[in-house]
């Protein structure tokens, strides 16, 4: 009887543990490709030097600051905004600027793990569009954007440097 | 080949004889089990989540009946109401609502070695289902990078869960038909909707999924 009362006692004050993700972080996640002389879809490495940048409340603008060398990358996405505004500056070799607006639009979705977790959005990629001085083309691949780092959300095609039109 | 042969008759020899009553020395002298079919049935209710539930943001009532057959089959159906009012997390700043019945039906077998003794031991497995809404509203929060500031409050969100559970459990008598008991639960969910916010924390009857999968009961019962 005792121990019967004991073990219910126990339970009453047994531990919980807080189970959170590691990987929380939600990002929009971009492959550089281009397409070879036989036309076949193939990785693109950054030649030239990328800074990606968006209007903040705290005047913080900056996103992405100085990418070069790389064949993938990532870029936040808000929480609740319909459409977020990017601004790409690309700086090729000779110094030469080119800026493009991106526009991403999507949908918002309350993402929820435990009442211990700190809350989150994922999101569905609706739409996507660009201006086109350095990037040739932007493709949207992956609508859902959620804590997975494998996938890719965008496609991105940057032009070939003769084809660039300059920013002064 | 025959020592091989051998063996495996030792080992089944060994495996048999426990089975065999201890004062068999006849064995046609085996006790006729004389307890009729149906033995009756208990009430009982659940204290543990009764007491989570005065105590703590979330718990259930809990009632179950339970058949007696023969002092070793008890086939038994387990009916509740769950709820959880978790308000604006000092951490997080989350609100988690959700309340609705859900049931259980199983069977428990008397795994004592005496069967005749109002004292039990049980072995037993539970299938389990509730069908119930959730609200999940958050505290205005910055977005991290662009700092705006941000909330959400989504209501009545349908969900489902199917689970089982594997039981173990003892049933002492206190006196007259007035019995304690207590069990252990191996609980796994077998489907499950947790609808468009990606996963629910409590769940009416199976508890919160954040916690390990035991989980343990504590039972008035009173024999009929």
């Amino acid at each position: 009887m005792r121990i019967i009362l004991l073990l219910g006692i126990l339970f009453l004050v047994a531990c919980s543990s807080i189970d959170c993700p590691v990987k929380n972080t939600v990002a929009v996640y971009y492959d550089v490709k281009q397409y070879d002389e036989e036309g076949e879809l193939v990785t693109d490495t950054l030649k030239d030097t990328l800074w990606v940048w968006s209007r903040r409340v705290d005047g913080q603008d900056t996103l992405l600051n100085r990418l070069v060398g790389n064949t993938r990358f990532s870029l936040p996405i808000s929480y609740q905004q319909p459409e977020d505004t990017l601004i790409f500056a690309i700086r090729d070799t000779s110094l030469v600027f080119t800026l493009d607006t991106v526009w991403l639009k999507k949908d918002d979705i309350p993402h929820f793990e435990s009442v211990d977790c700190a809350a989150h959005f994922f999101h569905e990629l609706t739409g996507v569009r660009c201006t086109h001085n350095g990037i040739d083309s932007l493709v949207l691949h992956t609508t859902s954007v959620t804590y997975d780092d494998g996938v890719t959300n965008l496609r991105i095609f940057f032009k070939d440097r003769q084809q660039v039109t300059p920013y002064y | 080949m025959r020592i091989l042969k051998n063996r495996i008759a030792l080992w089944l020899l060994a495996l048999l004889l426990p089975a065999l009553p201890s004062k068999a020395q006849n064995p046609l002298d085996l006790e006729r089990d004389t307890l009729p079919f149906f033995r009756g049935f208990a009430v009982s209710g659940e204290i543990i989540g009764a007491m989570q539930m005065i105590l703590g943001d979330y718990g259930q009532y809990e009632a179950a009946l339970r058949l007696n057959l023969r002092n070793r089959y008890f086939p038994i159906f387990e009916v509740g109401y769950g709820k959880a009012s978790h308000e604006d997390d000092v951490v997080t700043g989350i609100s988690y609502h959700t309340k609705a019945p859900y049931f259980r039906v199983g069977c428990d077998f008397n795994v004592a070695k005496n069967k005749r003794s109002s004292n039990r031991v049980y072995a037993g497995l539970r299938y389990a289902y509730t069908n119930y809404k959730v609200d999940i509203s958050c505290q205005t929060f910055p977005d991290p990078t662009w700092k705006w500031p941000t909330s959400f409050d989504v209501k009545d969100i349908p969900c489902w869960q199917h689970w089982a559970e594997v039981v173990f459990g003892v049933d002492a008598q206190v006196f007259g038909p007035l019995h304690l008991g207590w069990s252990v639960r191996y609980r796994r969910r077998l489907f499950h909707e947790d609808g468009i916010t990606g996963k629910t924390w409590y769940v009416p009857g199976y508890g919160t999924q954040d916690s390990s999968n035991l989980a343990a009961t504590f039972n008035v019962i009173v024999d009929i």
